[in-house]
């Protein structure tokens, strides 16, 4: 083992810097591009690095109202369902870890089924009803579907939290002569206060980043981010400078929160298999 | 008092569960029922009316269909079997613990916290064949015969691009499980190995691949699942094109329903997703039900 050391830190190194480079090439290209001006977008051969940088695609950006709207609409759909998420998530959560029902099973396959249940299923439904309803030109049809998906998540990703804390203590609470619902709150969710921020952001995660809905469900008032983002890749000819600007304005929130609950980012998304 | 827990315990389920199925259960039950209609959004003359299994008989006849599934499941494979390869080896590299290596997790996770459609906004972006910076450099280093046609347009590069692209975002969600698969292997056995004398190559394929062995089924099952509804790459980059060279099931649920105004057809083709979906899921449940066991 200590011979092959020096070998196996090669490989690593190697590895490593592989991996950064696939991973950053891309990223950087964007970030490059959205401090171009637009000229420069055009420069044949590529430029990675241009002789001056501008703030010029922000500027026209957040100038533009119709882009405003979108980036205040992701925040507003986000936010509503990621609250609907966990209302309605956290005590169903809190219940299934806590009491054993001969359902509990079956209950748990619902829930997984929804949330394994590929979003082309819903939304050609979805769409017709909210045609139907004449509610389209609403934030009801995205919040609801949105929510379809967090709901279920929170479900999940919050029962493996709630099964970690020991019902002793509860039950100790209890005898000192709480409530359920009051040692609930003072005992159990100042514990589980780590996941439930991780769960919250996570379904902030699913709602900001989701399309196939998005695109269908929202009109031109409605209509959040990513699909801001692709109509103007749909169209001739591209802004690549002010849609690079799009694109980390879309991307920059998510990574920060991401990256602040990266550790509970894989119970969250294998649904508590793996702890 | 075990009567009144039970029944407390339910009411903190009852919102969730009724919210669930009224969100699922209608839109799901919809779906069955437009699936044996005619209806064309485009012929309202025509009305709607019951085709019985017509919708099916078509789905199942049509060879598209079995090409669609044969293209999407190119797409699983490839971009799952991807994953897996790179993100095992990044997963063993950054097991080490080398200095440094908690700021270079993160920002390999972070093509993970990106919208896929900014994902294929991106690699449009530098796969672009005038200005694009990766093209260029393919062109510089002797590969332009890979880049006299734009990559996108090319019916054979099309969907190994699209592959490329979906694992360059989702392989940091296999590095994170198998990670956190390897963090969790205890280190007697390897204690044990060396002693006997056994060589790196050994521990790792006696040692370290039988213990992970959950870790990747849960990754695999997991990303095949999300992968079988791909849809927002396919839909920026290429449009389920040139052709329909990169059409999956869910891009051609979505072509037929919202392109052709067929409702009754596409809710056949949706059904057949969902079946697929649910065949998943229950293998998901025995794999995680089997990994109980070792706990």
């Amino acid at each position: 083992m200590i011979r092959r050391k020096p070998i196996a830190r090669i490989i690593v190194f190697v590895v490593i810097a592989l991996a950064l480079v696939w991973t950053l090439v891309p990223l950087a290209w964007i970030l490059l591009s959205s401090f171009k001006f637009e000229t420069d977008q055009f420069s044949i051969p590529p430029k990675w690095i241009p002789d001056r940088l501008t703030l010029q695609n922000y500027a026209r950006f957040f100038g533009n109202t119709e882009f405003v709207r979108s980036l205040f609409n992701s925040v507003l759909i986000t936010f509503l369902s990621t609250a609907i998420a966990l209302i309605l998530g956290v005590p169903a959560a809190y219940a299934l870890a806590r009491f054993n029902w001969k359902h509990a099973n079956a209950i748990a396959f619902v829930v997984l089924l929804a949330r394994m249940t590929p979003p082309i299923v819903m939304v050609l439904p979805f769409f017709m009803i909210a045609r139907f309803l004449n509610i389209s030109n609403t934030y009801l049809p995205i919040v609801l579907a949105l929510s379809f998906f967090s709901v279920p998540f929170a479900i999940w990703m919050m029962r493996g939290f709630f099964q970690e804390i020991p019902s002793s203590l509860e039950e100790a609470a209890m005898i000192d002569g709480c409530t359920r619902l009051q040692s609930l709150r003072r005992v159990v969710l100042p514990l589980v206060m780590p996941g439930l921020s991780a769960t919250s952001i996570l379904c902030a995660l699913i709602a900001w980043n989701e399309f196939l809905f998005a695109l269908v469900l929202t009109g031109r008032d409605t209509r959040p981010l990513p699909v801001l983002v692709n109509m103007f890749v749909s169209e001739r000819n591209i802004e690549w400078g002010v849609m690079s600007a799009a694109a980390i304005i879309t991307v920059l929130p998510m990574v920060i929160f991401g990256l602040l609950v990266q550790n509970d980012l894989v119970r969250g998304l294998t649904m508590g298999s793996s702890k | 008092m075990d009567l009144r827990r039970r029944f407390s315990g339910f009411t903190y389920v009852l919102p969730a569960l009724v919210f669930i199925v009224v969100i699922f259960m209608i839109p799901l039950t919809y779906t069955v029922v437009m699936s044996f209609l005619r209806w064309n959004l485009l012929r309202p003359d025509l009305g709607i009316r019951a085709a019985g299994f017509s919708n099916y008989e078509r789905l199942f006849t049509d060879s598209f269909t079995l090409e669609t599934i044969g293209r999407t499941f190119y797409f699983v494979v490839g971009s799952v079997l991807l994953e897996l390869l790179v993100g095992l080896s990044i997963a063993l590299a950054l097991d080490t613990e080398f200095k440094g290596w908690k700021i270079v997790q993160s920002i390999l996770l972070v093509p993970f916290m990106i919208a896929p459609v900014v994902v294929g906004f991106v690699w449009r972006f530098i796969l672009n064949n005038d200005y694009g910076p990766v093209i260029h450099f393919l062109k510089q280093i002797g590969l332009s015969g890979l880049t006299d046609k734009p990559l996108l347009s090319n019916p054979s590069m099309a969907m190994p691009v699209l592959i490329l692209a979906d694992a360059w975002e989702f392989t940091p969600f296999v590095v994170l499980v198998l990670l956190a698969g390897l963090k969790s292997i205890p280190y007697e056995p390897y204690e044990a190995a060396f002693v006997d004398g056994a060589g790196s190559i050994q521990r790792f394929l006696y040692i370290t691949l039988p213990l992970l062995r959950s870790s990747m089924l849960v990754a695999v099952v997991i990303r095949t699942l999300t992968s079988l509804r791909v849809f927002d790459i396919v839909f920026i980059m290429t449009g389920g094109g040139p052709g329909t060279s990169t059409e999956t099931l869910a891009f051609y649920g979505y072509r037929i329903a919202f392109q052709s105004y067929n409702i009754g057809f596409s809710s056949a083709i949706n059904m057949l997703t969902f079946g697929i979906a649910i065949i998943f899921t229950i293998l998901y449940m025995r794999v995680i039900g089997g990994g109980k066991n070792y706990d």
